[in-house]
């Protein structure tokens, strides 16, 4: 049976169930995973899921049952139990659930692609590895060079109660190097394109053969070897301008999240956390300098976050997040958008078929200005520059946050002088953004994908997007020590 | 509702993947989750669902050359399709020099670890207890959370002969209470059993949490005696899974107690192990290669002795394995999953009597590392922060950044709790953990809230 029809059928079955509305989600998921270090296959795996997720409203409350199995007795014994779970759920009286309109769709939608990563033979892939991390081992004091390849494809039929029906296919490709230098207590990291596992795009093959990784090999191991015996970063409050890669950190654990209307509105609260934002803040609160713009964009070619609809059916959309420093409107879903009185953002997705759908974002990007990193540095009379990610945290309001980079470099007159190890920054959210006084061109902006963004119980992981450019922040606390 | 598939069907499963020809040697991995999950927001239930999945994970290796495939299609056919796709992978590959070979017929002691009564909870018998725990909320307060029943089955067969299999349940309930003039209050246990799990106790201590958080004062950063709940305890103890016991990191000197075997990295009173088998944790008796798992002294009496192996790790540092293997591929190597602090002989009450002026913790939010080698990781307090004065609870303040090593932490502890929970860090799985106090706790910023 084709498995948009597989969908169909759980609605049915929902709805004799005693579903007032009613979705089912099929997805198959396939992903291909290979690690090499020091020229040795660490691993090489792939995987495929299937199954289908039925979702109930039932007199105004959720339901959500998943299984594996697709065949039509499985399928309605769920769906009865998707019911089941929704009566339950009015054990504690609420307002009841109101969708906001959208209109039922129809229609097939794929992410672009020129090769399909998952017809290129294994040799090819398992061969670009092995030569990136041997050129990274020809690098003296190198204790690990290590690459990695990752694939991902997944397939989606969704239909509606209300007659949505549509087939969706994302394939994603991305692919990293990483080299680490061990010594003097001291373990130092150099990432490339970005870290944990690269820089990975909805693209196909042609996506890591533009990475470069062997060609950015050498100079990877050589900064993470110069690391060992660089400067610890200093403790002061400066000016800190950060690359590309950390920008795309920085947008999603202060901006990204924080702008989540479930967290907003208290969902999220005894987990991940909730907001600091409320719906009064719409249009009001300064939320960074008049330099920042944001925008959420679902539409973006090559985003990990683009679709042509999300797993409620809601087109993708561009949302302005915050225009000139103001912010303007929150991601969303049909359920939250009515009670703030607006129609969804289109910003549902679930991790697999196993989960039931939450706001996630989309691809959230800062939208570029002028000038290169280069200008941005020249521009630059005292401070720091930071790159790469190395770790985050933030508090459960996402006010106080501190972050680490791998690597860091004095800023004087303009020009980048002393290396340092181990830095880091912390600060205030919207003091933080409101520091901003420079954002680079369009030149300098690249479309990131976040692959591991976690939510939820049972926990979900999402694939996101961010589109960055290099930026300057003014008065920063940097180099936090324990 | 589903049960466990049971070790007959999972060997006619596995089989067909063991059979696979022109290959030296067949793992299969069968793991099998199902049960619900009823999760609140505002006192209300805003999402609940149940879910059933299978996974079925095959690694081959020939001529040392090892690949790994894994699908959730739990049949003969699919089965040998993995085994198809791994082999496949395997033969494009170099050899592992660090294969060690699949593990040897071994006898697994059985447990006791799963509860049918916990299988078989209703969405009903849920809601019940999300509602007897959100009617302790004062007025003015509401509850978020969430209350899960699962169940699990883990089997591993491979050619050499051996096949285990173990059954397991677990029941949790967590909750952060909210309201009032901005304070929050958080409580959560885990247990095997449903019939462990005391929604309207846990609700009970989550609200008198929020009805002390009221009101929370500035704070300004430094060095503080802190007291740690359980569940901040679990924060440092779970990061030493990961950047400190694993036999992988120790063996590449990328651990925290990488050349430090033998020597001091805590307090004399401080023993930290590693226990699947005991009754008072959620672990399952053999690793995902199938090898026993071993109790194994991490850190006694202040001494670091050693880490955790798989087989992969054993033979790269010449050592046995203890049963630690993840799921493969895994690049990182073992870890410990089943840690525990041991208790010591004082009441949380006993702490806050015994500090002039300091904090007492509930738990701690979104931490990560700083510095590996140096054990140094960074996170937020959440959810009840107090400072103590005198000997005495002095108010709630708003929440705080802490930046310290654990070690050192470790080394700065005065006092220990003779009562253990079972608490989960953000990321990892549960430990179990009494309180701590510390000494010289560094928080280097703060929040707003």
């Amino acid at each position: 049976m084709p498995l948009l029809d597989v969908a169909k059928q759980a609605v049915e079955a929902a709805k004799a169930a005693g579903a007032d509305y009613a979705d089912g989600r099929v997805v198959r998921e396939d992903s291909e995973s290979i690690t090499v270090r020091n020229q040795v296959m660490e691993g090489i795996d792939r995987s495929d899921s299937q199954g289908v997720g039925i979702r109930v409203l039932v007199n105004g409350y959720w339901g959500f049952a998943a299984t594996a199995l697709l065949e039509p007795a499985e399928i309605e014994r769920t769906a009865t139990l998707a019911v089941e779970i929704a009566r339950a759920a009015a054990r504690l009286p609420m307002d009841p659930i109101q969708l906001s309109e959208t209109e039922p769709a129809t229609g097939t939608w794929h992410s672009p692609m020129q090769v399909d990563p998952f017809n290129v033979a294994l040799e090819e892939k398992v061969a670009l590895l092995m030569e990136a991390t041997r050129r990274m081992q020809e690098v003296k004091g190198l204790a690990f060079a290590e690459g990695g390849i990752d694939l991902f494809r997944r397939r989606s039929w969704l239909a509606t109660s209300e007659g949505t029906a549509v087939e969706q296919t994302t394939v994603q490709s991305g692919a990293g190097i990483e080299a680490s230098a061990v010594g003097e207590g001291e373990l130092q990291r150099r990432s490339f394109p970005n870290s944990f596992r690269g820089h990975i795009a909805a693209a196909g093959w042609e996506h890591i053969q533009r990475l470069g990784l062997i060609e950015e090999a050498e100079r990877t191991a050589t900064e993470a070897v110069e690391l060992l015996s660089a400067k610890e970063c200093p403790s002061e409050v400066t000016t800190l301008v950060i690359d590309s890669g950390q920008v795309e950190l920085q947008v999603h654990e202060s901006i990204g999240h924080p702008v989540e209307l479930d967290r907003v509105l208290g969902m999220e609260e005894a987990y991940a956390g909730s907001s600091f934002l409320t719906p009064a803040d719409r249009g009001k609160l300064r939320y960074a300098s008049d330099q920042v713009s944001i925008t959420a964009d679902a539409s973006l070619p090559g985003g990990l976050g683009s679709f042509g609809w999300d797993d409620e059916g809601v087109p993708a959309q561009q949302t302005p997040i915050i225009i000139d420093g103001i912010f303007h409107n929150f991601i969303s879903s049909r359920e939250t958008a009515t009670r703030i009185g607006e129609r969804s953002s289109g910003a549902m997705r679930a991790d697999g078929w196993q989960n039931l759908p939450l706001i996630r974002m989309t691809n959230i990007s800062i939208e570029p200005r002028e000038g290169s990193l280069a200008d941005i540095i020249g521009d630059t009379k005292d401070g720091i520059f930071m790159a790469t990610n190395q770790s985050w945290s933030i508090d459960d309001k996402r006010v106080n946050f501190q972050f680490g980079c791998e690597i860091a470099w004095r800023i004087n007159d303009g020009k980048l002088t002393d290396m340092y190890r181990n830095p880091n920054y912390t600060g205030i959210t919207t003091e933080f953004w409101g520091s901003c006084d420079a954002v680079g061109g369009r030149e300098e902006w690249t479309l990131w994908g976040t692959p591991n963004c976690g939510k939820g119980q049972p926990g979900q992981v999402a694939r996101v997007g961010h589109g960055t450019s290099p930026a300057r922040f003014r008065n920063v606390q940097i180099g936090v020590r324990g | 509702m589903p049960g466990a598939v049971g070790p007959d069907e999972i060997r006619r499963v596995s089989q067909a993947a063991l059979d696979l020809p022109g290959v030296d040697g067949v793992e299969v991995l069968f793991m099998h989750e199902w049960g619900g999950l009823t999760r609140f927001a505002s006192s209300s239930i805003h999402q609940s669902t149940w879910r059933e999945d299978t996974g079925t994970r095959v690694r081959v290796v020939t001529n040392g050359q090892v690949g790994v495939a894994s699908t959730n299609d739990f049949s003969p056919e699919g089965a040998r399709a993995a085994a198809d796709s791994a082999k496949e992978m395997a033969q494009v590959v170099a050899p592992d020099p660090l294969f060690a070979g699949f593990a040897p017929p071994a006898p697994i002691e059985a447990t006791e670890s799963f509860d049918e009564a916990t299988a078989s909870t209703s969405p009903t018998t849920r809601a019940e207890g999300v509602a007897a725990l959100v009617e302790q909320c004062d007025q003015g307060f509401t509850a978020a959370g969430a209350f899960e029943t699962t169940s699990m089955e883990v089997a591993v067969a491979n050619s050499e002969g051996q096949f285990c299999w173990a059954p397991s349940t677990l029941a949790s309930i967590t909750t952060v209470i909210s309201g009032g003039e901005h304070g929050n209050g958080f409580a959560e246990t885990f247990g095997a059993r449903v019939s462990d799990i005391d929604p309207e106790s846990i609700g009970k201590r989550a609200a008198q949490k929020a009805r002390d958080s009221q009101n929370p004062h500035d704070l300004d950063p430094g060095r503080y005696t802190v007291i740690l709940e359980p569940s901040a305890v679990s924060t440092p103890v779970g990061f030493l899974a990961w950047i400190g016991f694993g036999g992988r990191m120790l063996a590449e000197g990328r651990s925290c107690f990488s050349g430090k075997e033998g020597e001091t990295v805590a307090a004399p009173t401080i023993s930290i192990f590693d226990d699947a088998a005991s009754p008072l944790t959620l672990g399952t008796p053999f690793d995902f290669e199938g090898v026993p798992r071993e109790r194994v002294d991490l850190i006694k009496d202040g001494v670091f002795l050693d880490g955790v192996y798989d087989m992969r790790t054993a033979k790269q540092a010449e050592k046995a394995t203890t049963g630690h293997a993840l799921p493969p591929p895994n690049p990182e190597g073992p870890f410990p999953l089943n840690l525990f602090l041991a208790p010591g002989d004082s009441s949380v009450e006993e702490m806050i009597a015994a500090t002039d002026r300091g904090l007492l913790i509930t738990r701690f939010h979104y931490s990560n590392v700083v510095h590996p080698v140096e054990s140094t990781i960074t996170g937020m307090t959440r959810d009840g922060t107090f400072l103590i004065e005198h000997g005495q609870i002095a108010g709630p303040v708003k929440n705080l950044r802490f930046t310290q090593s654990i070690i050192e932490a470790l080394m700065n502890t005065t006092m220990i709790g003779r009562e253990t929970e079972l608490a989960s860090e953000f990321f990892f799985s549960a430990s179990r953990v009494p309180a701590l106090m510390i000494e010289g706790f560094n928080f280097t910023g703060r929040s707003d809230h």
